[in-house]
Order: C-alpha cells, then sequence, then structure tokens
C-alpha cells in the first residue's frame, strides 16, 4: 500500500512539472508555473524615443562662437554637425530589432534629433546598438537617392563614390580658417564602426534612449588630432578619427 | 355632375400638358465632360475627360522628381504651360512674357545681371536658370517658396515685373479664343484661374530637364574627355577645388543656401536670412546647379560676374570675411590657390556640362 502511495505521489510530482504556457517573464501572458513553453506568449506594445544631443566637454552645443578648444590647441567654433547612424538595434536576450536602417542627424533641422519608435513590443531589452556611418556594403552611390541627406553627403565617385559618415566644420584658430572634419569611405575603405551600449534600467512605454556625441572627443584619445581641411583622402587621419570614435565619443543616457 | 366633368376634363388636359415635351436625351454619366443633368435618356454620347501624360525617364543618379500630387505632368498641360510661358499676355501691358526674362538660349535665365519689369524698373537678383528645377526643394535664390506653382504666383503681380493683378489675368485669359479650350483640354475645368495658370506653368518648367551633357555622354561610355577636362573634374572632385561639397551629385547643386564670401558685412541683401530672420542665415542664397552653367551668365545671385574665369577667381582668391562665411572656403583672403593651368582645366571640366539640346528646344 506505501508502494502505490508513493506511485501516486511521483505521478503528481511529475504532472505539477509539465504545466504549459508561456515562460517568457517579458511577456504579457508569462506564468511563472510552466514549465513548457507553449510558444503562445502575448506581449505589450510600448512606444519609446531615440534621441540623438551632441555635447562639447559635457556642455550642450553652441553653434557659431568661437569658444571651444581642443586637444591640440586649436580654438574653433562649430557652424556645421550633421552625422548618419545607421543599423540602429534593440537586443533582448532572445531577439533583435530593427528600430531605423538610416538616420541622418542635422544639427540645423531640430526634427532630426529624435526618432519615435511606435508599438515593439515590451521586452526587456538590455542592449542598443548603432553603427557611425555606413558600412561597406551599404555605402554605395545611387544609393539613398531618396533620402534627406542626398545630396549635401555625397562622397564622390571620384573618391570612391557612396556618401560621408560625418560633416562637422567651423572655424579655427582664427576667423579667416575653415575646418572641415569629413569622415568616410577613404580610399575606398570601410571606416564606419559600431558601438553597442548596456541598457542599465528596463525600458518601458514613454522611455527615451538619448545617443551622445561629445563632439570634441574627437580630436583626442587616443589620437590628438588637428583640425584639418581636405582629409577626405586621408586614410591616416580618418584611421585617427575612427579609433577617436570608437573610444568615448559616444554615451547613452536612459530616462523615465 | 357637370362639375365632375369639368374636374375631370381638366386633370385630363392638365397630366396630357405634362407629357407633352419628349424626354431628353443625353449623356447621363456624372464622370463625363458632357455631363447634363437634364437628361433622362442615355444617348451613350458621353464625352469622357482624358489626358495623355507626360512622360520621361528620371536621369541616373536624381532622385524622384516632386511633383505635387494634384498636377501631374500631362502632355496637354506641358503644352499649355509652354504657351503661357511664352506669351506676353500675363503682363499687364501685353509687353513681358516669363522667356522675356528667362532666355532658352541662357539655359532659361537672363543674360542681363538683373532684370527689367514692365515699368522699366530693375530688379535686385539675377534671374534663376530654368534646368532641373523638378529636383529642387525650394526656390528662389532665397529659398522663399516651396513649389514651382507658389513661385509662379509671384511674377504676375510683382510691381516690378508683370505688374498685373490675378483678377486680371483670369479675365484676359476666359476671353481669349484659344485659352479656355487648352485649359477643358488640360484641366477638365470650365473657367481658367490662377491656380490652374500656375499649374501649367509649373508643369513646363518640370519639363525643362537636361542631362545630355558631354559629362552625361561621358558617364554613358559615349564619349572621352580630353586630358584637360579629366584633370579639371579631378579639381573639381577632389578637396583641391572642393566644388562637390555645394554642387554634388548628378544634380550639381546640394538643395542647400551657403555664403560663398562674396561681401564683407553689413551685407546689401540678406539672402536667405530675410526669409528665415536667423542671423546665421544672412548672407546665404541658394546654391544653383552647374549644368549648362557655360550659358546661364552672368553668374552669383547679383549677376556680379559675367565669366567663368571671374567666378573661379573669385573661389582661388578665397573671398571675404564674414561672419556666417561657409567653412567649406577655407581661407578667406587666400583661396584655392590653383594656377593658371588648373583654372583653364577647372572651366573646360564645367564647359562639359553644357548641354546643347537644352538650349536648343
Amino acid at each position: 500500500m506505501k508502494k502505490y502511495f508513493l506511485c501516486l505521489m511521483i505521478v503528481f510530482f511529475f504532472s505539477c512539472k509539465k504545466e504549459e504556457g508561456c515562460m517568457d517573464p517579458s511577456a504579457a501572458n508569462y506564468n511563472s508555473d510552466a514549465t513548457i513553453e507553449n510558444g503562445d506568449c502575448t506581449y505589450n506594445l510600448i512606444s519609446i524615443n531615440i534621441n540623438f544631443s551632441q555635447t562639447v566637454n559635457q556642455n550642450p552645443l553652441v553653434l557659431n562662437e568661437m569658444i571651444y578648444t581642443n586637444e591640440a590647441n586649436d580654438n574653433f567654433s562649430i557652424q556645421t554637425v550633421r552625422y548618419l547612424i545607421s543599423n540602429i538595434f534593440l537586443h533582448s536576450v532572445d531577439t533583435s530589432i530593427l528600430i531605423k536602417n538610416v538616420h541622418f542627424i542635422d544639427v540645423d533641422n531640430p526634427e532630426s534629433s529624435s526618432i519615435i519608435v511606435n508599438d515593439i513590443i515590451d521586452k526587456n531589452y538590455t542592449q542598443i546598438s548603432f553603427t557611425m556611418g555606413l558600412i561597406e556594403n551599404e555605402n554605395q552611390t545611387n544609393l539613398y537617392l531618396n533620402e534627406d541627406f542626398f545630396p549635401s553627403f555625397v562622397w564622390p565617385e571620384f573618391l570612391g563614390g557612396g556618401y560621408h559618415y560625418m560633416q562637422l566644420e567651423g572655424d579655427y584658430n582664427n576667423l579667416f580658417l575653415g575646418y572641415a572634419t569629413h569622415t568616410g569611405p577613404t580610399n575606398g575603405i570601410d571606416y564606419s564602426f559600431t558601438k553597442n551600449f548596456d541598457i542599465p534600467t528596463n525600458i518601458q512605454d514613454g522611455s527615451s534612449i538619448t545617443i551622445n556625441m561629445e563632439i570634441n572627443n574627437w580630436y583626442s584619445n587616443p589620437n590628438v588630432v588637428n583640425l584639418y581641411n581636405g582629409i577626405m583622402q586621408n586614410s591616416n587621419i580618418q584611421a585617427q578619427l575612427q579609433e577617436n570614435g570608437i573610444t568615448d565619443v559616444f554615451s547613452i543616457v536612459i530616462s523615465k | 355632375m357637370r362639375l365632375f366633368n369639368l374636374i375631370f376634363f381638366f386633370i385630363f388636359i392638365s397630366y396630357g400638358c405634362k407629357k407633352d415635351p419628349a424626354p431628353i436625351s443625353g449623356c447621363t454619366d456624372l464622370l463625363a465632360t458632357n455631363y447634363n443633368p437634364n437628361a433622362i435618356i442615355s444617348n451613350d454620347d458621353c464625352i469622357y475627360f482624358n489626358t495623355t501624360p507626360y512622360t520621361f525617364q528620371n536621369p541616373y543618379g536624381f532622385p524622384n522628381m516632386n511633383i505635387p500630387e494634384n498636377n501631374p505632368l500631362t502632355m496637354e498641360g506641358v503644352s499649355l504651360g509652354e504657351k503661357l510661358f511664352n506669351d506676353p499676355i500675363l503682363s499687364a501691358d501685353n509687353s513681358l512674357a516669363c522667356i522675356s526674362c528667362h532666355q532658352t538660349n541662357s539655359s532659361f535665365s537672363d543674360p542681363n545681371p538683373v532684370s527689367v519689369g514692365i515699368d522699366n524698373i530693375a530688379g535686385n537678383r539675377n534671374a534663376s536658370a530654368l534646368i532641373n528645377l523638378g529636383w529642387n526643394t525650394s526656390f528662389n535664390w532665397d529659398g522663399s517658396v516651396l513649389s514651382l506653382e507658389e513661385q509662379a504666383f509671384e511674377p504676375v503681380i510683382n510691381p516690378i515685373e508683370m505688374h498685373n493683378t490675378w483678377q486680371n489675368v483670369e479675365i484676359t485669359l476666359n476671353n481669349h479664343a484659344e485659352y479656355p479650350q487648352l485649359f477643358k483640354n488640360a484641366f477638365n475645368i470650365d473657367y481658367i484661374d490662377s491656380n490652374h495658370v500656375v499649374m501649367a506653368i509649373a508643369q513646363f518648367e518640370r519639363s525643362l530637364i537636361s542631362t545630355n551633357s558631354k559629362y552625361d555622354r561621358f558617364l554613358r561610355g559615349e564619349v572621352q574627355l580630353n586630358p584637360s577636362e579629366l584633370n579639371g573634374y579631378a579639381i573639381f572632385n577632389s578637396e583641391k577645388g572642393d566644388c562637390f561639397h555645394c554642387h554634388g551629385s548628378q544634380m550639381f547643386m546640394d538643395n542647400l543656401f551657403h555664403n560663398n564670401g562674396l561681401d564683407s558685412e553689413p551685407f546689401n541683401d540678406l539672402g536667405r536670412g530675410k526669409i528665415t530672420n536667423n542671423p546665421n542665415d544672412y548672407g546665404k542664397f541658394k546654391t544653383p546647379t552647374l549644368r549648362n552653367i557655360e550659358f546661364s551668365a552672368p553668374y552669383m545671385h547679383d549677376g556680379r560676374f559675367f565669366t567663368l574665369e571671374e567666378v573661379i577667381d573669385h573661389y582661388n582668391s578665397g573671398g571675404k570675411y564674414s561672419s556666417t562665411v561657409d567653412p567649406l572656403m577655407k581661407k578667406i583672403g587666400v583661396g584655392l590657390q590653383l594656377t593658371n593651368q588648373e583654372k583653364e582645366d577647372l572651366i573646360a571640366f564645367l564647359k562639359t556640362l553644357s548641354d546643347t539640346d537644352f538650349i536648343n528646344k
């Protein structure tokens, strides 16, 4: 008799373990008792913003004033800041969702400083990744003809074709000198780079992720770069700017 | 009894009268141009409004043309627009047409620095070349309007241009021997209004497409550029000449506004800044295309340079400093430092952008 009782217990025990349900904790119908994934998870939808900001020495960018000094001791002003951020992804443990293929930021156009992302599934996103510029196979002449960065971002076919990654311009040292930190696929080499940031707090409906560009860091750490003109055919400077860009130009802030 | 007979008699007569006229036959389809609201019987003679689309091939390396949804290009519309463009009927004294200041041989621009209106008053800016306008995102040197339709409203009533009123234009056109039918054919309207006048002109302007220059034929592999032209091409497209940042892509313009160092402050003409009221835009003007630049002299917003040599000399000497001068002017007062040979080569390249088919249209 005792043996039968034990068998019965075992049967009960195993049957409990076999409860089916949604096992994804970020799902709206998460079943904490489920032991078998039934593939029927449903999710709430949330809307978030991806914002793009720019700072110089941690202060908000001020245009057209000769108030900045870089690591190379150049005094400079900033008149033009335009750049492409591509392949913006949000990642959770098991999925990655594409937010936008290519986004053009022009500080003269406030609308370009934000992407409104509507109705993405409410998951526990742990990382955001994006590419500064365009990777080689996405950087071809005559792609993006109908995008707002055409034609101003065209990288001449004579110089290999495709598009600029960034146009950062202003005056330096005295008002009669202009600089043009133009990055792009110099000599056909891909100098774009991808950044990946952890999202420390769970984003929810209405959250914002701000991707900040610290402009002065383009010119320092690890390479001290002078303000130049004519760097569109200079692979050496492009490589230095790329390395600086990877190091500490970008950061993210989550709000709400 | 008699009274009843009388009443019946009258009823009979009144019904008889009503039945007298034969039912009207005509076109009963609301969508037809000759729809007859009184018609009861369809006579199968409906005429429908029908236009022939004006087709063109989008040029290599160009975006899609900006065409308003309510004004697609039709053969009828383009041809009406051309007639209006060439007709002094739009001016108050019947003396000045669009083409008077946008002359075909000059790539539809004015060979004079500024244009003179019907009252002999001169304007203050050079009449723009009308070429590949369908790919512009704003118009006039200051970008004050965002569509060709909107732009075409201006010269007709501008006191120093055609000095007319739209009310007067409408009366003149509606009483004209040909225009009412042409507008009917193009837009299916019975009364000509100003909106449809500018729509027709805008259609014609969008049809002014130039992509058959020597440079285009070079890209298509049909001709070779000579060594001087090739060297000019290299100067143009490298940061040595750095022409391409503003005059880039196959459109040879960027749809943006720049101050290219023509003047010191204070500016005589605030340009873009007058439209935006933003001091950072003072002295900026819209980049013109360089296609057909050989034919569209004089140059700059005020037509101050008569030759391409003068234009290159301006960039070669670096221009004048002002607070809004473009950083791409780089070395103010120093300039590009091109040699005479390099200047010649650059001009040789610019002349490969000439499209004689276009000005012989």
